[in-house]
């Protein structure tokens, strides 16, 4: 096994472990900020998809210009969301863990359904896009560009969200993270915090959902194949850790094409569960939680 | 006059009695429940949602008054049975072995269907047939290829389409004619399947077939569906550069590898896969140009129409139907189990179930007195269909031809496997 296959499949890895790390990080920001668990975060994403192939059939716009436009759709649906839904479920008070849960659920189910009956269950994808196609070569090393270019705009949102920390709105998010019950005598209103926290976890996964339309296949069901890594990778980054969820991502993108290329292409998700497995034993809260 | 009255009383009440009686039996026999299992959700929906196009179509031409060149193609209903019609049912699968199921329990004991038709994937036939098995209700496997399948045992299992062991065969026997037409002999292949039944019996058959034939497997990589990347695979086929890569996939997974491939820079010199996903029009639109040339087995040659001379009425009704599209392999072998099913049911001129099987046992069908390119429709002992011969397809300027056998070609093969 020549070491270009090596290094061109692990930096692949990496790339992909970007892409399951942003959307990893909507999951994980709104996760931290009120302990919800979204399960309707897979059908988000397919909803940003969606979105994108009907943007690019209707007007003709590559996804990459029409990125600031779904994220900006997905931001509005993130805060109705919060508005028309989670919002009611934080006033429960018996078993609200339950009804926060089977409220997304619900929504996921909802949403999915809706996409089969507008759209039917074909297959569907972008194939004139800017970046479909096109390869970067270094040397012997390919490596597709939407791909590349999702890695560089994973990066990106990293950079926004931690700058997005260091604003006043940024603390004002930890503060309510904190104690939402104390930040209201200060003059911050929760459900406007929280609501804008919902809109930033889904705006994050519409902009995974816009680079993941540049060469990925659309379908109502396609956000279970990424649900399902989110979470891990949320789990293994430590709950509500935007930081956690970045590294966990790489981790399990590397761990994934490593298994892959060195063992058995069938068993890669077990290389995932296995890693995830060990740091539960040793570091039950994630690699870095707060707990 | 009292007497008189009681007497027209009697008459009227007995009349009221025969009438309700006979409208009973009448509309018992107007209606012969079918139940069908396919994925309408989840990730093999699109093809679930095909099927029951393909079905009812076949329904419609049973049902209705058409006057189309074969078995069922004129008048309305099944003479067997007064002119008794079909009325499907159907069921979500999920594409999940367990709900696969449980909906065929619910359509044995709760709707009382006479048979039930299904399923896609061979994982959750395993299921239906068994259950059907258990309730000696005829199980019809339109779409299944798994040879495993009709290796189960059952009393209740009937197979009119093709094995994956027929069509590997045919694959090789491709091969072979290739290399004698062109000079350029297949020496290495390389495997790579989704690991549930039906990618697994696919590439062990592949890789025996190529033992035979002294072709060198150059590798064989399994994966599971409908994962999010298939770059990794991609890479290690293009290292492994066999002369004909032999993918089994669902749709999703052929769009991801063939995507990966092209990202990779990797172009198979041949493509022959096991039908599935390669064969889905979606496939097709998903990767367009790069879709050209990849050869697949198939049940079901659309262009030969001169043989088969139903093929452009039924395509038109199915097109009509709703699916807004032409028949594919998976579609005329759904439609075709339906029609070989009507034919039992015609000639058992009864819904007993055992009666229904006696005469599947006997069915008798000829090739052209269906869609499809077989010798016919004859059930062996184990339920599988003897004479459904396949047929190798490829994909020539977006169009689906058949290249082999010669003798039902519709167009000679692109054919450049030498280095």
């Amino acid at each position: 096994m020549s070491a270009t296959l090596i290094a061109q499949v692990a930096i692949g890895g990496l790339l992909m472990g970007l892409v399951y790390a942003v959307v990893a990080a909507g999951l994980t920001l709104i996760f931290g900020l009120m302990d919800v668990v979204n399960f309707a975060h897979g059908a988000l994403l397919m909803v940003a998809m969606y979105a994108t192939l009907l943007i690019h059939r209707a007007t003709g716009l590559d996804p990459l210009v029409q990125l600031p436009l779904v994220a900006l759709l997905l931001f509005g649906a993130g805060v109705v969301i919060y508005r028309g839904l989670i919002a009611r479920t934080l006033s429960v008070r018996v078993n609200a863990g339950m009804v926060q849960i089977f409220v997304t659920f619900g929504l996921s189910i909802f949403l999915v359904g809706a996409a089969e009956f507008l759209f039917g269950s074909d297959f569907q994808s972008i194939n004139a896009s800017f970046l479909g196609g096109r390869s970067l070569a270094f040397g012997a090393i390919i490596l597709p560009w939407p791909l590349v270019a999702s890695g560089i705009v994973a990066l990106l949102v990293f950079l926004g969200l931690f700058l997005l920390s260091r604003t006043e709105f940024g603390h004002a998010l930890e503060a309510t993270r904190e104690d939402h019950e104390a930040v209201a005598l200060i003059g911050i209103d929760r459900d406007r915090v929280f609501g804008i926290g919902w809109g930033i976890g889904t705006a994050s996964v519409g902009i995974a959902g816009v680079m993941l339309a540049n060469f990925y296949y659309i379908a109502p069901d396609v956000g279970t194949n990424f649900a399902l890594i989110a979470y891990v990778t949320v789990a293994l980054g430590g709950f509500g850790s935007i930081f956690g969820a970045l590294i966990a991502g790489l981790i399990i993108g590397l761990v994934e094409a490593l298994t892959a290329l060195f063992i058995d292409p069938a068993l890669k998700q077990i290389g995932i569960f296995l890693i995830y497995l060990a740091v539960l034993m040793i570091r039950p809260r994630g690699l870095f939680g707060h707990l | 006059m009292t007497g008189v009255r009681r007497r027209q009383l009697l008459a009227g009440a007995a009349a009221i009695g025969v009438g309700t009686g006979f409208a009973r039996r009448a509309r018992a026999a107007e209606e012969i429940k079918i139940g069908a299992v396919f994925p309408l959700s989840g990730n093999a929906a699109a093809i679930g949602q095909d099927a029951k196009h393909a079905l009812e179509t076949m329904a419609d031409i049973i049902n209705g008054d058409h006057d189309i060149p074969m078995l069922l193609g004129k008048g309305g209903g099944l003479s067997g049975l007064a002119g008794a019609r079909v009325r499907l049912l159907f069921a979500d699968s999920q594409n999940n072995p367990q709900i696969a199921r449980s909906a065929a329990e619910r359509f044995i004991t709760e709707d009382r269907v006479v048979a039930v038709i299904g399923s896609y994937t061979s994982a959750t036939a395993v299921t239906i047939s068994q259950i059907c098995n258990r309730y000696q209700v005829p199980y019809i496997s339109a779409d299944n290829s798994s040879p495993s399948l009709n290796k189960q045992g059952l009393d209740w299992f009937f197979r009119p389409s093709p094995t994956d062991i027929d069509f590997t065969k045919a694959m090789f026997d491709g091969f072979a004619a290739f290399g004698e037409k062109t000079g350029e002999k297949v020496r290495s292949i390389a495997i790579i399947h989704e690991n549930s039944v039906f990618g697994s019996d696919s590439a062990k058959l592949q890789a025996s077939l190529a033992d035979a034939a002294g072709i060198k497997v150059l590798a064989n990589i399994s994966y599971q569906a409908n994962i999010p990347s298939l770059a990794v695979e991609a890479e290690r086929l293009r290292a492994a550069d066999a002369d004909v890569l032999m993918p089994s996939s669902y749709t999703s997974d052929a769009i991801l590898l063939v995507r990966a491939m092209h990202d990779v820079g990797y172009t198979p010199r041949a493509i022959m896969a096991q039908d599935a996903g390669f064969i889905d029009p979606a496939f097709i639109a998903a990767v367009g140009p790069l879709a050209e040339g990849v050869m697949s087995r198939s049940a079901f040659a659309i262009d030969a129409v001169k043989e088969r001379p139903a093929i452009p009425a039924v395509n038109r009704l199915f097109r009509a139907s709703g699916a807004n599209k032409d028949l594919n392999d998976l579609t005329a072998r759904e439609l075709t189990a339906l029609q070989v099913l009507a034919d039992a049911l015609d000639r058992a001129k009864s819904t007993n179930n055992l009666a229904l099987r006696e005469a599947l046992r006997a069915t008798d069908i000829q090739g052209d007195q269906t869609i499809m390119p077989w010798a016919g429709v004859k059930f062996d002992a184990t339920g599988q269909n003897m004479k459904g011969n396949p047929v190798i397809l490829q994909q020539q300027k977006g169009e689906w031809r058949a290249v082999f056998p010669f003798e039902i070609a519709t167009a000679p093969p692109i054919w450049h496997i030498a280095r």
